[in-house]
């Protein structure tokens, strides 16, 4: 069978509920906006292949439950996600202050190494703000992580959120096989061009 | 003398004498007898002698006549004067008489003048007496054409022609009357019937406002009394008629009308051309006509108002006035039944009414059939009804409009089903399909009020109490009965038995749920955000929805007041798959969304088809894939079981399907056996999940049974067990029973493939074996598909 991708990378998409993850990934994936509000259930995930430096790599974006009584199943996902998109609503204060708490979960639940990225939606509603521009990129600041403004609704950084982490964990990850896993050949169908000699592990933390 | 001879010749002288003397003349003979005789001398001396004598004789005369004389001549020189006295007095008398008579001639012409003219005017104050008459009498006929009386009009024409013409007939204008007498006749008709002309008109253009009026009292009376519906024909009210009395005599029904009833409709059209005119007609002996005519321009009229209006559908205004011009038509045919003296009779009114009652059906149920406005439709069936009741009153027959009504009732349904599908819909998009959840009494009290729902252990359950369907259930069962009153709506007072109705409700209802609700529910399973958990939810929903069916089925029986056996005769086929259809396409559509999901992880498969070596480990999408099952099946628990297990078998199967179809799919050329081990792997994980039961209620092995054509195959490959293959080829206890040849040989061939890759392998002995054992299985492999094709 044809191989139809390079990569596989597993994202997640957390945050409180009603802060627009599952209308972000909608706007990922399909292409559309909807009004009305689905709560998720439990978990749910969607499938966008993209292509980076030529290489095609899907995503499979899980989409957790906000709510609160969905959590023992969506933490079940941290473990094997290698990014993890926190979500807030710059217009809901509280879903901002929540950020800390997410972070928590992540560092309880996932892998120490994943990818994490900070998104301020629904910042077409700009009358409405709560919560500063800055004071989100101070937050990604302090947590030493990238940071970025989307409007599911207005199409506005939806792509290049996805496509910035997509293109960080890629990054990470050719580092982790060039350092670990240096070339067989011959039954490798996956081949990893090895570029450059194994930098050191420390750089692995440098984000942003 | 003297002598007797002397004697005797004297005697002859003297009658000589005598007889000169006596005759005058003839003295002839005398003279010759005195010459004959010879005494001529004596006779000359007697005659001398006589002479002497008779002078002597005239000498004593005149001498005593002369005094005599002289006083004769003195009296008549006298008589001359006097005469001249008397000559000038009478010429003077003569004078004055002609002084005198003078005038009295001139009188007397005149007088002769006088008697003259006397008689002259005598003779014509006669004549003209005669011909007085005959003139008031055109005079009077022309005040009559003037003022449009053409009945007393023709009366006097009559009267003209035959009692007064005849007796100045020798007139010039008589003869011009005469003349003049059957032009008059025809103006009378022409005018007559341009009067008519006028009324048609006028009929026409007040044809809507009299069905109106005509509908708004009946509608009163309906208000007022609807019992008296259709209890008597209404008699039309009578006319001052213009004609004396005769035509009241002919109508006796009319006087007995009761005054209560109303006046109305006909007081706003004066019916006396057409009564006149008839006349008319009638008089001139050409009733026939005047009939033909009016009926047949009626008739033209009937078919102009059963035009209706090319956008009537739009507005119910368009159908009022389209019913209103009918009804108007209608009444004034009924009014002119009952007063115009046969000018319409029954039979005609009939047939016009016939024509007209197709033409309404066809009009009303073309235009009805556009409408998709279920409160025009309601508002079109009132007028319907008023229409029926109307004309019903008139003594018009309205059946068929009562069929056309159920007609239009279907098609109401239909319009009904098409909002409610819009009611649906938006119900669906705003649903979160979520459990209700309820914090307080109240809220709780709230949704048990619109759903019937008990249940002993949540309601001791504290709040917040969650009950188990969303809120999509509650309000939808509140549609389906709003859906039912809409319904009902139709039906009311359209004569239908309580079974009927019933049983159009039933029916309905029963489309709406499983044709409307069920087509929005498979739309908006196809939208792409909705979730597979949602989709859970919504069959848990429709189990509520179905549940709630005995609900709908009393709900309808109240209200329909329809015996209960039918409602449970009925309730076999009909009721209980209300939401049967809807859940069995939600039931199929969870399989096919869960499906669609394991597809996506089953697109993330990324075996390396030339691995040495398994990894040890199942493969991470099927590590996925399990997990995300596992946490999908713990809300499947909510689901009717015989749902969960069909879910949960699909999947498997699926799964199995699929690792197989990945092992043969066309594009895998080669398979080492590392690969195989690591399907092997994957396969070992699935079948895990398939033994821990991952839905309740399942048959031990159920699920396995799914991978048993994987697992053999797999089995068969990895223990490389040729001989029990072929020796319990074909029994049914065979290990290997499910191992199909041809699938073996697919495989065995990319497994071949795979080994020639292996330069090193050649070199190997046991190598070399194997790859002749190979060779060998596949021959006979061929064989058995071989004969298995052929069997």
């Amino acid at each position: 069978m044809a191989k139809t991708y390079d990569y596989l990378f597993k994202l997640l998409l957390i945050g409180d509920s009603g802060v627009g993850k599952t209308c972000v990934l909608f706007r990922f994936s399909e292409d559309a906006f909807n009004t009305t509000f689905i709560s998720t259930i439990g978990i749910d995930f969607k499938i966008r292949t993209i292509e980076l430096d030529g290489k095609k790599i899907k995503l499979q974006i899980w989409d957790t439950a906000g709510q609160e009584r969905f959590r023992t199943i969506t933490t079940a996902y941290y473990r094997g996600a290698m990014g993890i998109m926190l979500v807030y609503d710059i217009t809901n204060e509280k879903s901002f202050e929540n950020i800390k708490n997410w972070i928590r979960n992540i560092e309880e639940n996932a892998s120490a190494d994943v990818e994490k990225m900070l998104l301020g939606n629904k910042c077409e509603l700009n009358e409405k703000r709560q919560v500063t521009k800055e004071r989100g990129e101070q937050l990604a600041i302090e947590y030493g992580i990238k940071f970025m403004e989307t409007s599911a609704k207005a199409s506005i950084h939806v792509e290049e959120a996805f496509f910035t982490l997509a293109r960080d964990i890629k990054t990470k990850m050719e580092k982790k096989l060039e350092a670990s896993n240096p070339p067989k050949g011959g039954h490798q169908l996956k081949s990893y061009e090895p570029q450059r000699k194994p930098p050191s592990w420390l750089s692995r933390c440098t984000l942003l | 003398m003297d002598n007797p001879q002397l004697d005797t010749g004297s005697q002859h002288h003297e009658l000589f004498l005598q007889e000169i003397e006596g005759i005058d003349d003839y003295w002839g003979p005398t003279f010759r007898a005195i010459y004959d005789g010879d005494e001529h001398q004596k006779f000359m001396e007697r005659l001398d002698a006589r002479i002497k004598s008779h002078d002597k004789d005239i000498e004593r005369m005149c001498n005593f006549h002369y005094q005599g004389f002289i006083d004769s001549i003195r009296e008549l020189l006298q008589v001359r004067s006097q005469a001249k006295n008397l000559n000038s007095e009478i010429v003077e008398i003569d004078q004055e008489l002609q002084t005198s008579t003078a005038n009295v001639l001139v009188k007397g012409e005149a007088l002769v003048q006088a008697r003259k003219v006397e008689s002259n005017i005598a003779s014509a104050i006669k004549n003209l007496s005669l011909c007085l008459p005959v003139l008031t009498t055109y005079a009077k006929l022309q005040r009559q054409m003037k003022e449009k009386r053409y009945y007393p009009a023709l009366k006097t024409l009559e009267q003209l022609e035959h009692l007064y013409l005849p007796q100045v007939a020798n007139y010039r204008f008589s003869h011009q009357m005469k003349q003049n007498i059957p032009k008059l006749r025809e103006n009378i008709k022409e005018a007559s019937m341009s009067d008519l002309r006028d009324f048609l008109e006028n009929i026409r253009k007040f044809s809507p406002k009299i069905g109106e009026v005509a509908m708004r009292h009946t509608a009163e009376q309906l208000g007022s009394d609807p019992g008296i519906i259709g209890r008597k024909k209404r008699q039309a009210p009578p006319l001052p008629n213009p004609f004396t009395g005769e035509v009241d005599y002919e109508q006796p029904a009319e006087s007995t009308y009761d005054a209560e009833e109303d006046l109305s409709a006909q007081d706003l059209i004066d019916f006396s051309p057409v009564y006149r005119c008839l006349h008319i007609y009638t008089v001139l002996g050409s009733r026939e006509t005047f009939e033909t005519y009016y009926r047949k321009q009626r008739k033209k009229q009937a078919r102009l108002v059963l035009q209706p209006p090319t956008n009537m559908h739009e507005t119910i205004a368009g159908y009022q006035a389209y019913i209103h011009g009918i009804v108007g038509f209608f009444v004034v045919e009924d009014h002119v039944l009952n007063t115009g003296n046969g000018l319409v009779n029954r039979t005609y009114l009939d047939e016009v009414w016939s024509m007209a009652l197709s033409k309404i059906v066809n009009a009303l149920r073309t235009h009805s059939a556009y409408c998709t406005d279920a409160t025009l439709m309601l508002k079109i069936k009132n007028l319907i009804m008023l229409f029926n009741t109307t004309l019903r009153n008139y003594g018009y027959s309205v059946n068929q409009l009562f069929d056309l009504l159920h007609e239009i009732r279907d098609h109401y349904n239909e319009v009904l089903m098409q909002r409610w599908v819009q009611v649906f819909r938006e119900i669906l998009d705003e649903e979160s399909f979520l459990p209700i959840q309820v914090s307080s009494q109240a809220e709780y009290d709230n949704v048990v009020e619109s759903f019937p729902f008990h249940d002993q252990a949540l309601e001791l359950t504290p709040f917040p109490k969650r009950f188990p369907f969303s809120p999509l259930v509650p309000k939808v069962y509140q549609q389906v009965k709003e859906f039912i009153y809409a319904c009902l709506k139709f039906s009311e007072d359209l004569n239908l038995s309580q079974a009927a109705v019933d049983d159009m409700v039933r029916k309905s209802t029963n489309l709406l749920l499983t044709r409307s609700f069920s087509g929005c529910l498979s739309s908006l399973f196809r939208k792409p955000s909705l979730a597979l958990l949602q989709v859970i939810q919504i069959i848990i929903d429709t189990g509520y929805l179905e549940n709630a069916t005995v609900y709908l089925e009393e709900f309808v029986s109240n209200i329909t007041g329809a015996p209960k056996e039918s409602h449970m005769g009925s309730r076999g086929q009909g009721q209980s798959s209300m939401f049967r259809v809807a859940r069995d396409d939600a039931e199929h559509q969870i399989c096919d969304k869960l499906k669609w999901k394991l597809d996506e992880f089953l697109e993330l498969e990324n075996y390396d088809w030339l691995l040495v070596e398994p990894k040890g480990h199942a493969s991470s999408f099927i590590t996925d894939l399990i997990a995300f099952l596992q946490s999908i099946f713990i809300s499947f628990t909510n689901l009717p079981p015989e749902v969960a297990q069909e879910a949960c078998k699909s999947a498997c199967e699926h799964i199995a399907k699929s690792v197989l179809g990945f092992m043969l799919s066309e594009d895998v050329k080669q398979i080492s056996m590392g690969a195989l081990q690591q399907v092997n792997l994957d396969t070992i994980q699935c079948e895990q999940f398939a033994a821990s039961e991952p839905v309740a209620g399942l048959e031990e092995g159920a699920l396995l049974h799914y991978f048993a054509d994987l697992r053999q195959l797999l089995d068969l490959f990895m223990t490389w067990d040729w001989p029990t293959y072929f020796h319990d080829y074909g029994q049914e206890n065979s290990k290997y029973q499910q191992v199909n040849p041809n699938t073996a040989i697919i495989l065995l061939e990319k497994l071949r493939e795979a080994d020639k890759k292996n330069v090193f392998s050649v070199l190997k002995k046991s190598e070399r074996d194997k790859k002749k054992l190979l060779e060998t299985v596949l021959k006979q492999l061929r064989q058995l598909a071989l004969t298995a094709q052929q069997q």
